[in-house]
């Protein structure tokens, strides 16, 4: 092997994340998603500072068409600025979304990881339960939970992340059946080292690419479901958030669409740019695709 | 006797103009009437059964002792006169002697006393019936109910809704009457028609007794009752001619929709005895509610013109009194509280509620029970913020939770409509009555107001037998509740019947639809 191509191999072997990088900069759809939803994260962190008014506040007559009196989208049934509304709604959307999201993450790294891990009857209890978790209606088993225990952010979040932690569980698992018999987790096993580090330091880095796609179509879908269980009604009447902008305009939406289209179409943005972004992860992180 | 000889005059007119009509020869007879009901109901016997969802079909197959035009004025119906002695004490009914249940059995007083009892130990109303000790048959078509006190209430209790005439021989063989199996098929009813089918979640049929006392009646043969829960798909029912007819319709956007459709007629005359009535109510017991300046402020704060004109769009009359507007007794002279924001920022700064570094004075909870009022809850909330008063909204997950929250007092405030039921002995005084603070029980004294002159004035006006009297009594109640708000009275419920213009006749009596449709036909 010449020394050139030896560096050039290194090099190569060296760098994955910009590597990764370069696939994910090669998917124009990933990129332009990328950038909407940097768009949308700052217009949630720094939109409230543009519009500082409780967004509940009545300023203009009800059923003002965008654009009357400076409302540029307009005022709701009790004449609040949807613009305003909008903003801060934004904020709690993706609040909900990464916090759920993490939340499943969590649960189902966890899960995952020991029943692909230890195998055995832990394995069997685990995957039973995940199972179990599986087969339930999501959105019925989810309303029921806000239902009983009170429509909260932490409560909607618990129960988003509640009934979507199977799919996380089940990856983690398979990543870990196929990487547990690979030879370095042989040679680290054989070199005395302890269960966790296995776990946390050895397999878990490189389980990671396929649940962190899966973790970022989570926010999008935690997003639809928060929506979802707003538009129901099943949500905190004091926050703003788009699924309960919809879901508290539905009724008038012969009187004025706009006022569930504009949130309407902020949910199917910011989910569209999530999918596009967590497809382009998907390419950038799976090793199989790189030499495409 | 005098009272004997004007309801005997009115049954005259009523007979001449009956013969009158159908020497016009207006009324087409025959043909099927289909209507939509918005619930299933629990059964169809309003005798042990509160609600509207059991009266419309129900007062079908139910015939009463009285009903009522629209200026309030008892008419002859299963009582063909009747008389209420000089002390008040003893209310006699002569029945028709024609009259006969759907089974061919004649109507008796034994029936009139059987379903007064049967009334009197199951409904939920238990004002109605009360001072009613005893119901004595001197022979098969004289009633006579004695009283422990004058009860002017009785009267309006007479009607269908609430007083339906049931069989004593079906109803009286010893099963409990609120569990009866024939309370929901093969009825046995008392009324203008009679029950063919009643499918849960799909229709009640119900078809012309030909047996009907009344010569003639009903013109309709048969009256099918859809069960349409969505009211989007009653309103598309009504504009396409599907539905014929559709009543207690209080979605205002639909309403006002269908205002405009050219084949229908859209009426909200006809619910002033039913006198639903929305409110703001406030716990009076808990700080800072408890006290009246600080509800007086919120009363000033809180617009009706905003929730007549953008939540209601104009469809819904507006409301200050514990009365529904529409009955004789109501006293619409009380203190409306017009918007006035600085009024009820400088009584609030003057009780001592000064605002904080944030503008805010103080915390309260608002609740709502269903989903239609989540508009006015959170109206209230932007309202009251103007005004320093920090809002939040509680959402409860369905009706019960928020029933137990209300009815076990755990509130600051909350939205709320209750009926007035005809007479205020009925509807209105179980909400101020300090007897009727009962914990647990949804539309009692929830807000635990006492005022011992209300209770009072209450008390007088239950048995006070002169009209004019009576009036006064519940005027000077209304002023003080008014003054002091224990709830904040807003609009009356935008109920509205709509039915096709080929419907002749449609209910417009103060009960509605759940009153007698035996005049109803088609053209």
């Amino acid at each position: 092997m010449s020394s050139d191509a030896e560096k050039e191999f290194i090099e190569k072997a060296r760098s994955p994340f910009s590597e990764a990088f370069e696939m994910f900069r090669k998917n124009h759809a990933a990129v332009a998603g990328l950038v909407v939803l940097i768009f949308i994260v700052l217009a949630g962190i720094f939109g409230p500072y543009v519009y500082p008014g409780d967004p509940f506040e009545m300023v203009w007559a009800p059923f003002s068409p965008p654009g009357d009196e400076g409302y540029f989208l307009g005022t709701d049934y009790l004449g609040r600025d949807l613009a305003s509304m909008l903003i801060h709604g934004a904020r709690v959307s993706i609040a909900i979304g990464l916090s759920a999201a993490f939340l499943t993450v969590f649960i189902g790294i966890t899960i995952g990881a020991l029943a692909g891990f230890y195998r055995g009857w832990v394995e069997e209890v685990l995957m039973r339960i995940t199972e179990f978790f599986q087969v339930l209606p999501t959105l019925l088993f989810s309303m029921v939970i806000v239902a009983l225990f009170g429509a909260t952010l932490p409560m909607i979040t618990l129960a988003i992340g509640l009934v979507s932690w199977p799919a996380v569980a089940r990856i983690t698992r398979s990543e870990f059946l196929r990487i547990r018999e690979l030879e370095y987790v042989m040679a680290a096993r054989a070199c005395g080292v302890s269960n966790g580090k296995l776990i946390f330091k050895v397999i878990l880095p490189n389980a990671l690419p396929p649940i962190i796609v899966q973790a970022a179509l989570m926010v999008g879908s935690a997003i639809l479901f928060e929506a979802g269980l707003s538009f129901l009604g099943l949500t905190d009447p004091n926050i703003v958030s788009w699924g309960q902008i919809i879901g508290s305009n539905r009724e008038y939406i012969l009187d004025a669409s706009y006022t569930v289209t504009v949130p309407g179409l902020a949910i199917f943005v910011t989910v569209l740019a999530i999918s596009l972004v967590g497809d382009g992860l998907n390419d950038a992180l799976n090793p199989k695709l790189r030499q495409r | 006797m005098n009272r004997f000889i004007r309801n005997l005059a009115v049954a005259t007119a009523l007979a001449t103009a009956m013969v009158g009509s159908a020497l016009a020869e207006a009324h087409k007879k025959g043909g099927t009437l289909t209507m939509a009901i918005p619930q299933t109901p629990r059964h169809l016997n309003p005798a042990v059964q509160s609600g509207t969802a059991t009266g419309v079909p129900g007062t079908q197959l139910f015939a009463a002792p009285l009903r009522y035009d629209e200026d309030w004025t008892p008419q002859p119906y299963l009582a063909e006169s009747w008389e209420t002695s000089d002390d008040g004490l003893t209310v006699t009914l002569k029945l028709v002697k024609n009259a006969t249940f759907h089974d061919g059995k004649p109507i008796t007083s034994e029936d009139v006393a059987f379903s007064v009892d049967t009334i009197k130990a199951n409904h939920p109303f238990k004002t109605m019936f009360a001072p009613v000790t005893e119901v004595q048959t001197p022979d098969a078509h004289t009633a006579v109910l004695k009283l422990s006190q004058p009860h002017p209430a009785l009267m309006l209790a007479m009607s269908s809704q609430l007083m339906p005439i049931i069989p004593k021989h079906v109803y009286g063989d010893g099963q409990d009457p609120k569990a009866h199996p024939q309370n929901s098929e093969n009825v046995v009813g008392s009324g203008p028609f009679k029950l063919v089918e009643f499918k849960r979640d799909q229709h009640v049929i119900l078809e012309r007794y030909d047996g009907f006392f009344m010569e003639g009646r009903p013109y309709l043969d048969k009256i099918v009752m859809r069960i349409i829960k969505d009211g989007s798909a009653r309103a598309i029912g009504l504009e396409n001619g599907e539905l014929q007819l559709s009543s207690f319709e209080n979605n205002v956007r639909n309403v006002n929709r269908l205002k405009k459709a050219d084949n229908l007629d859209v009426t909200a005359d006809g619910y002033a005895a039913i006198g639903p009535i929305d409110w703001l109510a406030f716990n009076t017991k808990s700080s800072p509610t408890a006290d009246k300046r600080v509800r007086q402020a919120i009363a000033y704060a809180v617009d009706k013109n905003f929730i007549l004109k953008a939540i209601m769009l104009g469809a819904a009359q507006q409301a200050n009194a514990p009365i529904h507007p529409g009955s004789p007794l109501s006293d619409n002279s009380v203190n409306a509280y017009d918007l006035d924001v600085d009024k009820a920022n400088k009584i609030l700064d003057d009780a001592g509620y000064a605002k904080g570094g944030d503008g805010m004075r103080f915390k309260l909870n608002i609740d709502y029970g269903w989903p239609a009022v989540k508009p006015q809850v959170e109206y209230v909330k932007a309202a009251l913020k103007k005004v320093g008063i920090d809002v939040t909204v509680r959402a409860s997950a369905d009706f019960p939770t928020w029933a137990k929250r209300v009815s076990g007092h755990d509130f600051d405030m909350t939205w709320d409509t209750v009926f007035n039921w005809g007479d205020p002995v009925i509807g209105v005084h179980r909400t101020y009555q300090s007897s009727n603070i009962k914990k647990g029980v949804i539309w009692s004294n929830t807000q635990q107001y006492e005022n011992s002159r209300v209770d009072e004035l209450l008390e007088m006006a239950g048995k006070e037998a002169d009209p004019a009297k009576r009036k006064a009594l519940y005027a000077e109640f209304q002023q003080i509740v008014a003054e002091e708000l224990p709830v904040y009275w807003t609009n009356t419920l935008p109920y509205h019947t709509i039915s096709n213009k080929e419907v002749g006749n449609p209910p417009r009596g103060i009960w509605a639809t759940s009153s007698p449709m035996d005049r109803v036909y088609l053209k």
